[in-house]
């Protein structure tokens, strides 16, 4: 792992420093939205805002036709455009591990973090809650930072029936996600950006992970739900 | 990704653009103030353009800690032990922080007739005043996985941004002195001239670039979007005032006053539809 470092935030390769990682196997995926059902109870992640969340795409053309599940969730980038955008470190990496972390007290709210995430990972949380008081900050994943450093694995991982989401330490040779990177063809989003992200893909064609032509023509009635989603949900 | 279940809003809403609008007009309202010390033709404006710059940065900075989900925290972007200085949001408060105390102090000087403080802080302020277009259009630039904001043109569009829209308002309190008229009119002119041929090649390099980009300059050219920033933000707004004011009518106070509202809303345009603009195709990701 002798891969140029253009930042000196980033964790990838460093000896004595773990850098977790997720493996996502998008031919093991079901699509049953285990995880974003365990994600949400595990964070008390309120009505439509997602930590993780599993769009899916129908492709092809009758009869060859299937639905491609992608799971997404905050990539923990080794080099995260949304740290360095918030004015006040709100938002920072752990540098053991590479989480990327909020600190919900900090936050003003100014959705800086927000605008510089190329992958729509963060969100702002609403003005009640019912049982947790974060409130009108924003969120996202944490890579399950709480569980991991009492050794457990994430809570998406565990409840994964396909055991489609593998975590791991990526600099440890010997980790499961680290001998998946290194045999395996995997592809991580948007790599153009720089962001260095670090929850890679098996089997994903980027023809349908990138903007899909359909932003020319979004069905009706998607545009429909978007609508009455944006009216609930103004940021 | 037409198909998929899970919706995407913008994170920086119309209130970020109007925010865009009153500092750029703030900022080079100050800057007129201070020429008044050093072209005859301006001292009219001294006290009254420096009067709205205050109050248009009053306005902004409520614009600002408004759109926060966390208004009364705002103070947290002076807490030194929370600056994060590689965010052009750090820098911009620190500007604006600046500019309001340098303005204050002006203001008391200007009172006292002290002619050379007042003179020193015009300089200083106008300094800090040019450096709150250049941070708002840094705010955007470095999104680079948002198209249009992600070019070095963003400050620099701003700062022309500011000239056109602050010579605009200007001109209206002007009045009927024509050697100031003449200059404003300059300033119009040669700003909404460099606005222009901004525009131009920000819209050659969207039209010319990846997906997002190209899908970006779709958004931005056609539909509603599309009337907002080619309609009203380029030809009703940029190149209809720029033709005004070449033609023997935009010499006469009526035609630089008609060109001045037509910038004014031209300006607004521009600045919500690049706001806008380079949030839209995210949405879809
Ligand atoms: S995916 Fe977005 S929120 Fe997560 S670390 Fe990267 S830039 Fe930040
Ligand atoms: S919204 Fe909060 S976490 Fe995001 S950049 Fe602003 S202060 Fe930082």
């Amino acid at each position: 792992m002798s891969e140029l470092r253009l930042s000196s935030i980033e964790t990838r390769g460093v000896p004595g420093k773990r850098r977790y990682a997720m493996v996502i196997d998008l031919r093991r995926c079901i699509g049953c939205d285990g995880c974003m059902t365990a994600c949400k109870a595990e964070f008390d992640v309120p009505v439509g805002v997602f930590r993780t969340w599993v769009p899916y795409k129908v492709v092809g053309i009758y009869p060859n036709v299937r639905k491609h599940f992608m799971p997404r969730l905050c990539n923990h980038c080794d080099d995260p455009p949304c740290v360095r955008a918030c004015p006040v470190g709100a938002t920072y990496k752990v540098e053991d591990g590479g989480f990327v972390l909020q600190h919900y007290d900090r936050c003003i709210g100014c959705k800086a973090c927000m605008a510089s995430c190329p992958y729509n990972a963060r969100f702002m949380l609403p003005k009640s809650r019912t049982y947790t008081d974060i409130t009108s900050v924003v969120d996202k994943c944490t890579f399950c930072h709480h569980r991991v450093t009492q050794g457990l694995a994430p809570a998406c991982v565990v409840t994964c029936i396909g055991r489609a989401r593998i975590f791991g330490d990526l600099n440890d040779p010997a980790s499961e996600v680290a001998r998946l990177v290194s045999t395996l063809p995997t592809q991580v989003l948007r790599p153009e950006e720089g962001t260095k992200p670090h929850v890679f893909y098996i089997g994903l064609d980027r023809n349908n992970s990138e903007f899909g032509r359909a932003v020319y023509n979004p069905l009706d009635v998607l545009e429909q739900d978007r609508q009455a989603f944006n009216k609930n949900h103004q940021g | 990704m037409g198909d998929f279940n899970i919706f995407h809003h913008m994170p920086w809403s119309s209130t970020y653009s109007i925010y865009f609008f009153t500092i750029g007009i703030s900022a080079a309202l100050f800057f007129m103030s201070t020429l008044s010390w050093y072209r005859e033709e301006f001292k009219t404006l001294r006290s009254s353009a420096f009067y709205l710059s205050f109050v248009l940065l009053a306005v902004s900075g409520l614009l600002l800690i408004g759109d926060l989900s966390k208004p009364a925290r705002f103070l947290n972007i002076m807490n030194p032990a929370y600056l994060n200085f590689t965010s052009p949001l750090a820098w911009g408060g620190l500007n604006l922080l600046s500019f309001g105390a340098v303005s204050v102090a002006y203001f008391f000087m200007m009172r006292k007739n002290d002619e050379g403080l007042s003179r020193k802080l015009a300089v200083l302020g106008s300094l800090l005043a040019l450096g709150l277009p250049i941070y708002t259009g840094f705010d955007l630039t470095v999104h680079q996985n948002r198209p249009v904001w992600n070019t070095p043109l963003m400050p620099i569009l701003f700062v022309a941004l500011s000239l056109v829209s602050g010579a605009a308002v200007a001109s209206f309190l002007a009045g009927t002195n024509e050697k100031l008229l003449v200059m404003l009119r300059r300033f119009m002119l040669w700003s909404a001239g460099a606005v222009a041929a901004m525009l131009i090649s920000l819209l050659g390099t969207t039209a010319y670039g990846g997906t997002g980009q190209e899908l970006t300059f779709m958004f931005m050219t056609s539909g509603a979007l599309g009337g907002i920033f080619i309609g009203v933000g380029i030809l009703l707004g940029t190149a209809a005032p720029i033709l005004l004011l070449l033609a023997p009518f935009g010499r006469q106070q009526g035609g630089v006053m008609l060109a001045a509202l037509l910038l004014l809303v031209g300006g607004m345009a521009l600045r919500y539809s690049i706001l806008v603009g380079g949030q839209i195709v995210q949405t879809y990701f």
